[in-house]
Parts: structure tokens; sequence; C-alpha cells
């Protein structure tokens, strides 16, 4: 610890002040020009008014932290976030209300800000280090571990435009944290480089805040907040909506992601359900033999994706989706049993029909198919104008995501259908574990030590 | 502005950094380097001496001479001017996401330019000294007069820089303000050969008595006929534009910084 640093902790100390950042009632206001440039003969001019409308990003905001403190921002995209990280590091200014800073402090807004592509990746680590405010001694010192840090040894004397964007991020986080700030702000830089280097990128932030530093983070990544922080701050449309512990604060956020995304799952699906039965009044149906359906639903006539197939003698009418205690609903969650419920209207007598459905996820994989016949049920005559409700009652084992259900009926030859829809119904499903793939097997896990 | 100075003082190695890079990108990729810097100079010097010594004929002796002495300078304020009109824009990417004070960047572009005119001049002296000019009899004036061109250049360049952020349309004007700018300085004739009554005009301009200067120091040592240093009013008119020019460069572009950010 060099001598300037080491008085500055003790008068700290001192002094008894323990606040690293306040913020005291900020208010930013952005002004949106509807001209992106306004031009010296309009101004000059007065030719045309430039007209703008204001913005709010960030309304009357107060909140500190305390030195050693890593303090996290959450909130969704717009709500102030960045504006506010800005503000601390001093790029942009306050329409009212101040910010004090105790201590130097470094922004990680943008890693490699200042690369030159011409220029070799050593070089740019002294001009990146310098606008961080590093001195070229001290970089001299370091520039070992930079460049150890960032494993490009072999590369280091390229032009650093020859750079993946994997090396040039790794380039840029490597020299950030060696210029060693009191105070360190964080934009969604951490997820950089592939995991062997993100576990390295922790370890470093870890260390950070070992040797008492204060770091302010903003993430969507709440695993990452809830890991790392010991306060967090919850903003949205400018306004604070909440602070304090991380788990508390986290989940509060969750709730509200989720409400939020319950709500365009709604208005999704019920623009999604006009358009299908759109299509499926005014679609005309092809006459098709079963083996070409699985060809053909690939296909698209006059540029309009066939949707239906099959010969008419059998209509399907409608499809809901059904929770336990009756009701239709628009979304399922992972464990919950529902009923897939489909009409369908006889034309002409069908003997024997099979009732089936398939499951497809958002890219067209099957991910699950079942019919009557599969489960060895015979259904009986069905004559002209009889109609059916033919019922799937399962519990929902996918992850989350988005399926299309497509309900068939077929004859009894097993080939030929009455009406198949293709993706006549979405079904979105919200999973809360993170995994990977179609279903959750829900493993119970667990770990011996030897 | 004394605190403005110390601010920049502690800053010196990130203008320094950023001059360096400066010239680095500009000479790097070539293998003549700085020699295609002199090769500009060089090309317009020879087509002027064509047109002027044998097409035109103005009589003067040695044109060649005559004129890449005031060239040099000039080239030195128009260059970071051009350069440092976009250089703020140009930037963006620094200025979004870090805080430095932002004159750092314009500076260092006047840095990169005078590194460069100070190179040319050397280049200068070998040839002076070859075609037998006594070219070192007044070079004690020379530092002077750069020390003090260079805060009209700053200070313009400063001036441009900020504006451009607010009106980007000042980049295509800025072309046409530096050519006429060159027109209106003696760089390509002598000022004797303006009519006397608008001679006055011309040395508000203060670029008008640094050519004189500059013009003494290197090629009336062997002309002695036209000589003369411009007059101690002259001078401080002189300086004192340069200095007005210089503040308020300095205070448009202060008092446009804090938004820079906002509006790139």
């Amino acid at each position: 610890m060099d001598f300037a640093r080491k008085k500055y902790i003790e008068e700290r100390l001192k002094s008894g002040n323990d606040t690293a950042v306040a913020v005291k009632s900020v208010t930013k206001r952005y002004r949106i020009h509807h001209e992106k440039t306004p031009s010296l003969k309009q101004t000059i001019l007065k030719f045309k008014r430039t007209t703008y409308e204001e913005f709010l990003a960030l309304d009357d905001v107060s909140f500190s932290i305390k030195h050693g403190e890593t303090c996290g921002i959450i909130g969704p995209n717009g709500s102030g976030k960045s504006t506010l990280l800005k503000l601390m590091a001093r790029i942009i200014q306050p329409t009212s209300g101040e910010i004090i800073v105790n201590g130097p402090l470094s922004a990680l807004l943008e890693l490699g800000a200042g690369f030159h592509p011409d220029l070799t990746g050593r070089e740019n680590i002294y001009i990146n280090a310098a606008i961080l405010g590093m001195k070229k001694r001290d970089v001299d010192r370091k520039l070992n571990d930079i460049i150890g840090f960032s494993e490009l040894e072999r590369f280091i004397d390229m032009p650093v435009k020859n750079y993946s964007s994997g090396m040039y991020m790794r380039l840029g986080f490597s020299v950030a944290i060696n210029v060693n700030p009191d105070i360190m702000l964080v934009d969604e830089v951490l997820a950089v480089g592939d995991q062997a280097f993100q576990a390295k990128c922790y370890k470093v932030i870890y260390d950070f805040m070992k040797r008492g530093k204060t770091i302010i983070i903003v993430s969507h990544d709440l695993e990452t907040i809830s890991d790392l922080c010991s306060k967090v701050v919850f903003l949205r449309d400018g306004k604070i909506v909440d602070m304090g512990k991380p788990l508390d604060i986290v989940s509060k956020y969750r709730a509200y992601i989720e409400e939020l995304e319950k709500k365009r799952i709604i208005e999704q699906q019920r623009a999604e359900r006009k358009k299908i039965f759109k299509t499926v009044i005014e679609g005309n149906r092809k006459v098709v033999s079963g083996e070409e359906i699985s060809r053909l639903s690939n296909l698209s006539i006059g540029g309009e994706t066939i949707n239906r197939f099959g010969s008419g003698d059998a209509d399907i009418t409608d499809i809901s989706l059904i929770d336990k205690s009756g009701r239709a609903i628009d979304y399922c969650s992972f464990g919950d049993e529902v009923k897939v419920v489909y009409k369908v209207l006889f034309k002409e007598n069908v003997e024997d029909p099979i009732f089936g459905i398939r499951i497809t996820d958002y890219r067209g994989n099957v991910i699950y198919g079942t019919n009557s016949r599969l489960h060895n049920m015979r259904t009986g005559v069905f004559k002209k104008n009889d109609k059916a409700t033919v019922t799937f009652s399962f519990k929902v084992t996918l992850i989350g995501g988005e399926y299309s259900l497509s309900p068939a009926v077929g004859y009894n030859d097993n080939k030929t259908y009455c009406d198949w829809i293709n993706n006549m119904f979405n079904l979105n499903v919200i999973h809360r574990n993170v995994a990977e793939g179609i279903t959750d097997l829900n493993p119970e896990i667990n770990i011996e030590k030897q | 502005m004394f605190s403005a100075i110390k601010t920049l003082f502690s800053y010196r190695e990130l203008l320094l950094s950023l001059t360096k890079k400066e010239l680095k990108v500009k000479y790097r990729g070539s293998v003549l380097g700085f020699f295609w810097s002199l090769l500009n100079p060089i090309l317009t010097m020879l087509v002027y001496s064509f047109v002027f010594s044998m097409v035109l004929r103005a009589g003067i002796q040695e044109f060649a001479v005559f004129l890449i002495c005031v060239l040099l300078p000039f080239n030195f304020l128009s260059n970071s001017v051009n350069y440092g009109t976009g250089s703020i824009i140009g930037n963006s990417n620094l200025v979004n996401k870090i805080y430095f004070p932002r004159e750092i960047i314009p500076l260092s572009v006047v840095l990169a330019n005078l590194f460069n005119f100070l190179l040319e001049l050397v280049a200068l002296f070998i040839v002076l000294g070859i075609m037998g000019y006594r070219f070192y009899i007044y070079l004690y004036v020379l530092p002077i007069v750069i020390f003090i061109q260079f805060f009209l250049v700053v200070g313009m360049t400063l001036l441009v820089s900020a504006l451009n952020v607010f009106f980007r349309d000042l980049q295509h004007l800025i072309t046409i303000i530096m050519m006429v700018w060159f027109f209106g300085t003696p760089v390509i004739y002598p000022l004797s050969m303006v009519p006397e009554k608008y001679q006055f005009i011309m040395k508000i301009n203060p670029m008008t008595i640094y050519a004189a200067y500059y013009r003494n120091i290197f090629y009336f040592v062997k002309y002695p006929e036209g000589a003369g240093f411009p007059s101690a009013p002259e001078t401080l008119l002189a300086l004192g534009i340069t200095f007005f020019i210089f503040f308020l460069g300095y205070f448009v572009f202060k008092r446009l910084e804090p938004r820079f950010a906002e509006e790139i």
C-alpha cells in the first residue's frame, strides 16, 4: 500500500465518515430531440425550432453506500440503473440533487474503452490504463500480471483488431481490475469469456470485497447479485421501489418480473388465439393422406403455411387448457395438474376414430405426442352431428418456455385424418428452477464426502 | 483557471498517452511512417511553386522556401482544427463511459500536430542549412512565436470540437472556413502585395502577424530587402486576439462539457 493511500484511509477513519457514496435526492431529466442532430442553420435562423421531449430517468432518488459494502442495483430495462452509475462516475451531471463520492472511484462501464483496433494489445494496455487513471510506472510494474491474467501472452503484440470479442473483453477486464480503486462501479461486465475465465473474474471481485473495497454492481443476473451483494436497491421507472437485504429485494424483484411475464403471456395468448381461429375458419382445408402430413406441415403454399389437414369428416371446433378447479387458463406452472380439452363435431359417420395431441417446442421439435390408439382405447362409432369432448389430463413436467399444441382426429387406419390443426394452442410453462433441456427430472442431489 | 491547470496536470499521463496514440495510429501500417506526413507539405509546396514561379510569375525569389516557412505553421493550425472538430464525437466510447477532463481529447490532437510540426521544422532546418540560409540568426524568436501560436490553435480547436457536438454540420463548414483562412493569411503571397487599404483587415487575423514572424526568421535572412518584424502595436493586437480566442474556446468548452455525454 503506497503512502498516499494509507494516509487517505487513516484520515477516513479519523473523520468517522464511513459513507462511500451518498446520493442525495438526485433527479435526472434527459432531453430527447425529435430531430437527431439539430443543424447550425436551424439553430441560427430559428427556421424550425428543434423540439424535444423530456424523459425522467431518475426521480428524486436518495440512498447511501458505506465503505466496504457491495451494493447491487436491479430493475427492469429503462429503470435508470445505468443512468445512476453514470452519474456516480461523473460522466453526466444530475438535473438536481447531488452525489457525494468519498475516495478514488473507477467505473467499469465498458471493457476496453478506448482500445484502438490498429494498436497492439500491449500498446492498448497502456492507453486503457491511462484512461482508467493508472500511472505509467504502475502499469510497467503490473504489466506481466495484466497480460498473465488475460491469458493472451501469445497475442499481446498483435493488433487488437485481430482479437476475438472474448479476447478483447478479457484484456479489458485484466486492465480494469489492476486499477485498484477504493470504489468500483461495475455495469454488466462480469460475463466475460468462458466459464473458467468467469470463475477467475468472480474470484477477483471476492478479493476486492475481502480487502474492504466498495463495489456497486448493476446486473440482470440475480444469482450474482444475491451472491455478491450486502445490499440491493430495486429501481423502477427512475424511483427506488425498495432497498435492503439481497434475498428480500431479489425475491421482490422476481415476483415483479413474474407478474410482468404473466401479463405478457395473457396478452400474447389472446392475440394468438384470435389469429389461430381466424386461419382455421378462413383457411382452405387440404385433403391429404396421413403420410404426407409430416412433410406438408413444413411446407407453405403461396406463402401461407398449411395449418390444417384432413378429409373434413370431423372438425375440431375448440381447444382450451383447464386447471384443477376447472377454470380455463392461459399458462401453467411446472408441476401443475392440467387438462387439455378439445371439442370435435362429426360431419359424417366415422368408426373408431383416433384422438391425439402433439406438443412441439418453439423450434418445432416434437416434445411429446400420443393418441387414444396408443393407449389401447376403442372409441366406438360416431354418427353424423355427434359431438365429442376429448380430454388429456397430465402433470406438467416440461421446463419453462413456450410450447405449441396440435390436436388431431384420425381414421382407424392410423394413416389418414379427419382433421389436424397445427399449433392450434400455445402452451406457456412458467418454471422457476434453472435447468436446461426439455423436461425437468427433478432429481434429488446427494453428495457424500469421502 | 488555476485549478483547471492543476487538474490537467494530474491527468498529464493520460494526455501524453492519448497524444502518443494519435501519433502511433497515424504512422501505423506505413513503413515510411513520419516521412509520409512530410510528403503532404512537400507536394503542396511543389504545386504552388510551379504555379507561382512558372505560370503566374509572382517574381518571388526561391518561392519554395518563401512558401514552406509559413505553410508548416499554418498546417499546424488547420490540421489541428480539422482533426479536432470531430475528436469528441469520434471518441464517444470514451466520453460515454469514463470520466476525465474532456479537453484532454482535443488537446491530444493539438499536441500530436505540434509534435509533427516540430519534426517538420527540424527537416526544414536541414534543408535551409544545405541551401545556405542563416536561419539560426533569429532562431531564439521561434520558440516564443510557436508558444503563442499554440494558444491560438488550442483555443480554436477547443471551440470547434465543443460546438461540433451540438451542431454536427460544423464539420463541413470548418473545412471551408479553414480554406478561407488559408487564403486570408499571407502564405502563398507576401503581405506587401495586398492593397494598402485592405492590409489593416488582414492584420486582424493573428496568423498574418505570425506569418510575418516566421518569414523573417527563415526566409528574409537571405533576402533582407523585404525584412522587418511587425510593429509592437500590431503584435499586441495579434496577442490580444489570440488570447481572446483561447479564453473564448476554453470557456465555451467548459460550459458545454457537462452535456457532451448526453448529446453524443
